[in-house]
């Protein structure tokens, strides 16, 4: 599958200093905490990401943006997260992250074109479709947000199903879906039906992920 | 050049059939009173769809606007005449 943004971020910059440096420094101790267990759907899932995507995965818990790390390792992430975090102590924290805030009453164009812009450049956008922690073990209807945003940045979309253990010391298990092109299903702009289709699609592939994980 | 408030009427029904052909019936018989959301059953999605599909098709640059920032159609049809002056 041919993808549009291919650019790369440099190994080493000072905007992503406080990232890099968390992630090798807490990464070892959560890889021997956690020991994930890395599965892929099928052979074109085991390629490596190139340039811009939208990454996404069910959200079970506060650690799945890690758990999304250790899925997709090797990239720098940037989560899409509730503006409520920037209003929080911890902003610092997501800004350094380069988190993008999402106002979840009022989404706007502006984070729209945060985001679009990230893919453009190349960047992997990691979102939670979900909207929020479910614990449930079933999964809740996606947001088709998701979708208009992988749209505008001409982004594929990569499905990601994490399954922790049962306790916080369990392995935890996460299977990695095939790269979904859906610039090229839509050819140009697609209607609103055709977006709902597609997140419906989305859903039932994280489905298919889940039963595949086990 | 500027379009009238008609024009823009127009422009825009056709942008909402072509963003959904189900509800054809409501879009042909929207008015300025129209509410986006409860009348014409958008969502924040296809709020912003909306306004990208305008962007693209009137050349028009949207600022920084949330999917509470239009109630009626008239509010889209104010902010397009506003933004073509």
């Amino acid at each position: 599958m041919e993808q549009e943004n291919k650019k790369r971020s440099p190994l080493f910059s000072l905007k992503y200093l406080v990232y890099d440096f968390v992630k090798i420094t807490a990464g070892l101790p959560g890889l021997l905490w956690f020991r994930p267990r890395i599965r892929y759907e099928n052979e074109a899932a085991k390629k490596r990401i190139r340039g811009g995507a939208v990454i996404f995965a069910n959200h079970v818990g506060f650690f799945d943006p890690i758990f999304v790390m250790f899925a997709v390792w090797y990239r720098r992430h940037r989560f899409i997260c509730s503006k409520e975090f920037f209003e929080s102590k911890a902003r610092w924290w997501f800004k350094r992250f380069g988190c993008i805030p999402v106002d979840r009453q009022n989404f706007n164009l502006g984070s729209l074109r945060t985001i679009s812009e990230a893919l453009t450049e190349g960047c992997l956008v990691s979102i939670f479709p979900e909207g929020s922690i479910n614990d449930s073990g079933a999964l809740a209807a996606f947001k088709s947000g998701m979708v208009l945003m992988a749209l505008q940045g001409k982004a594929p979309i990569v499905p990601v199903y994490l399954r922790p253990g049962k306790h916080f010391y369990n392995r935890l298990h996460i299977m990695i879906g095939e790269p979904i092109d859906i610039i090229s299903r839509c050819g140009g702009r697609p209607s609103m039906p055709q977006i709902e289709e597609i997140t419906a699609d989305l859903h039932r592939k994280e489905e298919e992920l889940k039963l595949l994980a086990g | 050049m500027a379009l009238s408030r008609n024009e823009i009427i127009t422009r825009l029904r056709d942008i909402l059939l072509s963003a959904d052909e189900r509800k054809r019936d409501i879009i042909e018989n929207c008015t300025e009173d129209s509410r986006l959301t409860a009348d014409l059953g958008f969502s924040s999605v296809s709020m912003l769809y909306m306004v990208i599909a305008i962007e693209e098709d009137m050349g028009i640059r949207f600022g920084d606007v949330g999917t509470n920032d239009f109630e009626t159609l008239g509010d889209v049809v104010d902010y397009i005449e506003e933004r073509q002056k």
